[in-house]
C-alpha cells in the first residue's frame, strides 16, 4: 500500500474520533490514496491515448495501436508497488473501421497478449459491447469500476476492472477504452493491514455494497454486506467505501 | 526417508503420475478450433499469416507454421495461393451433427455418466453460492441467456453453456468457473445433439426458468436441484441416443 496520505476523511461517523479514530482515518486515507492512484493514472493514460490517436488523423492501424499501448502496459504491470495484473486498450467500432474492434491488452509480468485472436475476427466487437467494463464508460463517457467479478475473457481471476473512455476530440464519440485489471488477491494483500487498523470488521465495499476485502472472517469477497451500527464510512477512490464495521447479508 | 502413513499410497501414486504435456502446436490448434466452435472465427474467414499469428499468440513462427499445417490436415482451414491467397477457415467446419454423433459413439456409457456427475457437482456448487450472492442485475443477465424454444440448435447450445457460465459468474468463484469451462470443453460438440430435439428444448427451458427463479429467491437448495436436473436431462438424452448404437 502506498505510504502517501491524503486529506480525505470520513464522510459520516458515529464513533468518537479519539486516538483510535485518528489511526483509522489515517488507514482509510492510505486505502484512498492507493485506489485514487490507480484512477488518476488511468485518467492520465486515457488523455494521452486520445491525443496520440487524434494525431494519427484517422489512419489508425492495429500495429500503431500496439506500439502506442504496449509500453504503458509494460510500465504498469511491472511497477514494483503497482496493482495492475493486466491492462490495455480496446477500440470502439469505428476507430479502425466500421464494426471492427481492436484489442491491445496484455497481462502478467511477461506481457502475455489477451484475446489476440479476436483481432482477426470480423465480429469481435460483439464480445465487448455487452461487457460492463466496456459498455458503461462508452455509454456514459465516464470512468467506471467493474467488479469484483470473475473475468472469463482475460485473467480467469477474481478482479476489479478500472476502465476509462478515450476521446480523440472533446465532443466526439468514444474512440475506445483504456483499462487496468486489479486482482482481488493483490488488493487483499495491500488493503488488509489498513483494514485491521480501522476495525476487526472493517470492510472495503464497492458501490453495490459488495465486499471486496473484509477484515471480518465471515465476509468473503463477493458477498453482499451492509454497514453495522455504529459504523464510520470512509470514501475510497471514486466509488468505494470502507465501513468500519460490516455485517454480511 | 519417512514411511508414508497408512492410506497415503494412493495420494503418492498421484504425485508420481507422468505429466502429459501437450505441445505448443497442439495448443495453438486447439485455440483456433475453440474460436471456430464459439463462432469467433467463421467459415470463409481469412486467418492471419504465420508471422501475424506467431506475434498474436506469442509463439515462434515455426510453431505457427506447424499449427497451420496441422489445421489444414484436419480440414479446419484451407489454403489458397496467389494474390488473394492465404489461409481461410473451411466452409463446412461448423460443428456438425455427424461429428458430434461420432464423438458420442466413441464414449462409453460409464464415461458419459461420470462426466455428467462431475459436471453436476461443479455446476450445483456454483448454483448454491450464486443463490447466496445474486443481485437484481445478475438475474437480469442470467435470464437474458434463456433461449426461445424455437431458437436454432447452434444458438441453443451456446446459450446453455453461457447460462451455466453466468451462474458461475454470479457465484463469483474463479476456481469453480475455470472448472466449469474445462468440463464444457470436455463435453465438446456433444451438447449440439440434444439441442436439435424440440422436446429437449421445451423441457430444458422450463428448468432454466426454475434455476433463475431459485437463484433470484436466494434458495440455494432449490437452485442446486434445478441445475442438477438440467444436466441430468442432457445426460439422459445422450445415454438414450447412445443406446441406439447397440
Amino acid at each position: 500500500m502506498s505510504e502517501t496520505s491524503s486529506t480525505a476523511g470520513p464522510s459520516a461517523g458515529t464513533a468518537e474520533p479519539g486516538p483510535a479514530g485518528k489511526t483509522a482515518e489515517q488507514a482509510a486515507a492510505e486505502l484512498d490514496a492507493a485506489i485514487a492512484g490507480i484512477e488518476h493514472r488511468l485518467a492520465a493514460w486515457a488523455a494521452e491515448t486520445g491525443a496520440a490517436l487524434a494525431a494519427m488523423s484517422g489512419r489508425v492501424t492495429g500495429t500503431a495501436v500496439d506500439k502506442l499501448i504496449r509500453p504503458v502496459v509494460e510500465e504498469l504491470v511491472q511497477l514494483p508497488d503497482g496493482y495492475a495484473a493486466g491492462a490495455g486498450f480496446i477500440a470502439n467500432a469505428g476507430l479502425l473501421g466500421p464494426e471492427r474492434s481492436y484489442i491491445a491488452w496484455w497481462q502478467g509480468p511477461d506481457l502475455e497478449p489477451v484475446d489476440a485472436l479476436a483481432n482477426f475476427s470480423p465480429n469481435s466487437i460483439s464480445r465487448y459491447v455487452k461487457a460492463e467494463w466496456f459498455r458503461i464508460p462508452v455509454e456514459t463517457g465516464r470512468a467506471h469500476v467493474t467488479g469484483p467479478y470473475v473475468d472469463f475473457l482475460c485473467t480467469d481471476e477474481y478482479v476489479l476492472t478500472f476502465t476509462h473512455p478515450v476521446f480523440t476530440r472533446p465532443d466526439g464519440p468514444v474512440a475506445g477504452i483504456v483499462g487496468i485489471d486489479v486482482t482481488v488477491q493483490r488488493l487483499e494483500r495491500g488493503a488488509m493491514p489498513a483494514l485491521r487498523r480501522i476495525g476487526a470488521r472493517a470492510t472495503l465495499a464497492n458501490a453495490d455494497g459488495r465486499a471486496v476485502v473484509s477484515a471480518a472472517s465471515d465476509i468473503d469477497a463477493g458477498d453482499l454486506a451492509a454497514p453495522d451500527e455504529p459504523c464510520r464510512h470512509y470514501p475510497v477512490g471514486r466509488t468505494f467505501t470502507v465501513w468500519s464495521a460490516a455485517v454480511g447479508l | 526417508m519417512l514411511l508414508s502413513p497408512k492410506g497415503a499410497s494412493r495420494s503418492l501414486a498421484a504425485v508420481f503420475t507422468p505429466i502429459k504435456s501437450r505441445g505448443l502446436v497442439d495448443e495453438v490448434c486447439s485455440r483456433i478450433e475453440q474460436a471456430v466452435e464459439t463462432g469467433l472465427l467463421t467459415s470463409g474467414q481469412r486467418l492471419p499469416n504465420e508471422t501475424e499469428l506467431a506475434a498474436a499468440l506469442g509463439v515462434s513462427a515455426v510453431t505457427a507454421r506447424e499449427a497451420l499445417s496441422q489445421l489444414r490436415a484436419s480440414g479446419i482451414i484451407r489454403t489458397a495461393r496467389g494474390r488473394s491467397g492465404g489461409s481461410f477457415i473451411a466452409d463446412n467446419v461448423l460443428p456438425s451433427r455427424e461429428r458430434a454423433l461420432a464423438q458420442l459413439h466413441e464414449l462409453s456409457r460409464l464415461q458419459i455418466r461420470d462426466l455428467a456427475l462431475h459436471y453436476q457437482a461443479i455446476a450445483a456448487a456454483c448454483a448454491g453460492v450464486a443463490a447466496r450472492r445474486s443481485d437484481a442485475a445478475d438475474i437480469a443477465t442470467l435470464r437474458s441467456f434463456i433461449p426461445a424454444a424455437d431458437d436454432d440448435p447452434l444458438n441453443w447450445r451456446l446459450a446453455l453453456s453461457e447460462f451455466l457460465l453466468e451462474v458461475a459468474a454470479i457465484a463469483r468463484s474463479a476456481r469453480l468457473a475455470r472448472e466449469l469451462i474445462r468440463l464444457q470443453a470436455d463435453l465438446g460438440t456433444l451438447t449440439l445433439l440434444p439441442c436439435a430435439d424440440s422436446g429437449y428444448r421445451v423441457r430444458t427451458s422450463v428448468i432454466l426458468e426454475e434455476v433463475a427463479t431459485a437463484i433470484e429467491a436466494h434458495e440455494p437448495v432449490a437452485a442446486e436441484a434445478a441445475v442438477k436436473a438440467l444436466i441430468a436431462a442432457t445426460a439422459d438424452w445422450l445415454l438414450t441416443e447412445q443406446a441406439k448404437r447397440y
